[in-house]
Order: structure tokens, then C-alpha cells, then sequence
């Protein structure tokens, strides 16, 4: 199936705002800002709150689809309940409660009374391609646009290099549609590569010219 | 201060610590006022939560079933009378 999307709007959020290089109208400011309530807020970390503040930024209403991802997810919270369990200690039940995949968009959704379709995901490094697969799927049903978000939170230091990560906590979320927007071209598949939320930012604010994942992707003009 | 006052303040504090209320101080917590629902505002994922923190703080064992751990819960004068009666440590 031939790819139709375009880009109508995007965010980018970077723990480290030195690193980012996007327009500020693009950019979610760091540390998030207390946009959430403060008793749902403190249930997640600053990628957490960011990826809400990106989610709200991009659907004002509460009523597109929504699609997140993330390849490792909250893994500072994951090792710190196993480090619990190796050591005999019981494990936090917030911390058990907020260790599924599609916790922060439960979290948005109870914030924001969303109610429409949500789902979390990850891909082991090919999650740029598999949220446009996703959003193109809500598309092809007749929702006008969605939002689909990937994000990834800081590496715990046991884990630098046993796997692929930005080397920051980063966000980055873009409202897709069938129609207005800029054109995300697809070509390929090349499969040379995995991007990150930081590398796709850096392709949105036009600092490379295509990105690679499972196709090779480009944008259209403006 | 008294002993009564210092157990006060440190529930507070293990209240407002563990439940990372980042937003609340210990002057914030009414003794009276419901820790659940209206009050405070707590959910029943801070109920299992605390019931862990009184566990390794105080020794003190809850049944999550019991309706008297929701006498014990139902505001801050409440849970003070629970550790000054039961803690073990």
C-alpha cells in the first residue's frame, strides 16, 4: 500500500534544550511545563509530561486518534522493580501500575477526557515506520488527521551499550492527515536504519535531507 | 513540640514523599479532611502504596480487604492513632 501521508503540524521536546536546533515554534520547552494535573502529573517523568504537553499541543480538541511509541519505554522505573525483586524488597505498586507500554496516553486520556482509538507500541527500532503505518491505517478509515508521538526517557548507565538510544530523553509528535500538509515522501524499503525521536527531529527542522528507517523517507515542500 | 506533633509531621512527610505529591506541603494535609477521593485526593493506587510505606516504616501489617483499613485511612488523625497503636519499630 502506497504511502499518502502529510505532515499538517509537529512538536520536538529535547531534555537537553542545548541540543535542539528547531524552530521555537516547534519546540516544548524544558523541563515541561505543569499543563497536567498535578495529581496525575506526578506519576510520570519529564519525557512523560512532555509527550502529553506534544499531545495536547497537537490536539487541542481531545478527538484524533492516537498513536505512541517508544523502543524501550520507562526503563529507569523497569530496572529499579527488578534491582527491587533481585534484592527481596516488595516493588512499588505506582511504579507496577505505571509499567505498561500505554501508561502516559492512559494518563493523557484521564487529563483530557480523550476518548478516542489510543495505542502504544514499540518496535524494536523501526517505530518511526510503524507509526505512520498506524496513522495511515486511521486515516484510510476516515478520521480527518492523528497524532502519532515517539518518544524514548533516559538510558539507565547499566544499559549504555547493550542497545541503540539518542543519549537524551527526547519526544517528538506530528499531526498526519490524507490531505493538507507537507508530503511525506516513502521510497525504498531501504531498512538501513533506526531512527530516533532526535533524528527525526532533526530531519523535520530540515537539518538532513531524508531520514533512513525501513524506507528511506523525504518531505515535500512547504 | 510534643510527640504527637512529630509523628504528625513525619505521616505527612512519608504521605507527601512516598505518594510524590511534589505540589503539596505538610502544612497543605488537614488532619481532619479525607486522605481519599475529596480531601487530599488520593486513589486507590496510593492506598496499596501507603499500605507498603507503613509496612517498612512501622512494621504495621494491613489487610487491603478489611473495612477497618479504611477506617484507618480515612484521614491523617486516623492513621496517627493506627501507628501509635501498632508500630513496632
Amino acid at each position: 500500500m502506497p504511502f499518502s501521508l502529510h505532515l499538517e503540524d509537529w512538536r520536538g521536546w529535547l531534555a537537553n534544550e542545548g541540543m535542539l536546533t528547531c524552530d521555537p515554534r516547534y519546540r516544548i520547552s524544558s523541563p515541561p511545563g505543569n499543563a497536567l494535573p498535578a495529581m496525575l502529573r506526578r506519576r510520570l517523568d519529564d519525557t512523560g509530561r512532555a509527550t502529553c504537553e506534544i499531545l495536547s499541543a497537537l490536539d487541542p480538541e481531545a478527538d484524533l486518534p492516537l498513536v505512541h511509541a517508544s523502543r524501550h519505554g520507562d526503563t529507569t522505573h523497569t530496572l529499579g522493580m527488578l534491582e527491587a525483586l533481585e534484592g527481596g524488597e516488595p516493588i512499588s505498586p505506582t511504579r507496577f501500575s505505571m509499567s505498561v507500554h500505554n501508561a502516559v496516553l492512559g494518563v493523557h486520556s484521564i487529563a483530557c477526557t480523550q476518548r478516542r482509538p489510543m495505542q502504544a507500541l514499540g518496535a524494536c527500532g523501526d517505530e518511526f515506520d510503524a507509526i505512520l503505518h498506524e496513522a495511515q491505517g486511521y486515516l484510510m478509515e476516515g478520521h480527518r488527521a492523528v497524532v502519532a508521538i515517539f518518544s524514548e526517557g533516559p538510558l539507565p548507565s547499566a544499559y549504555h551499550g547493550h542497545t541503540e538510544h539518542p543519549g537524551t530523553a527526547c519526544a517528538v509528535g506530528m499531526r498526519l492527515t490524507l490531505d493538507p500538509g507537507r508530503r511525506l515522501k516513502a521510497s525504498g524499503p531501504v531498512r538501513s536504519g533506526h531512527p530516533s525521536p532526535l533524528e527525526v527531529m532533526g530531519w523535520l527542522s530540515g537539518d538532513t535531507p531524508f531520514l533512513a528507517g525501513r524506507h528511506r523517507w523525504q518531505l515535500g515542500a512547504e | 513540640m510534643n510527640q504527637t506533633c512529630d509523628l504528625t509531621l513525619e505521616l505527612k512527610r512519608l504521605i507527601i514523599d512516598t505518594l510524590e505529591l511534589e505540589d503539596i506541603t505538610p502544612s497543605d494535609i488537614d488532619p481532619e479532611a479525607p486522605l481519599f477521593g475529596d480531601g487530599l485526593g488520593l486513589d486507590s493506587i496510593d492506598a496499596l502504596e501507603l499500605g507498603l510505606a507503613l509496612q517498612k516504616h512501622y512494621g504495621i501489617k494491613l489487610d487491603a480487604e478489611a473495612e477497618e483499613t479504611r477506617h484507618h485511612f480515612s484521614n491523617l488523625n486516623a492513621l496517627h492513632s493506627l501507628v501509635e497503636a501498632r508500630r513496632v519499630n
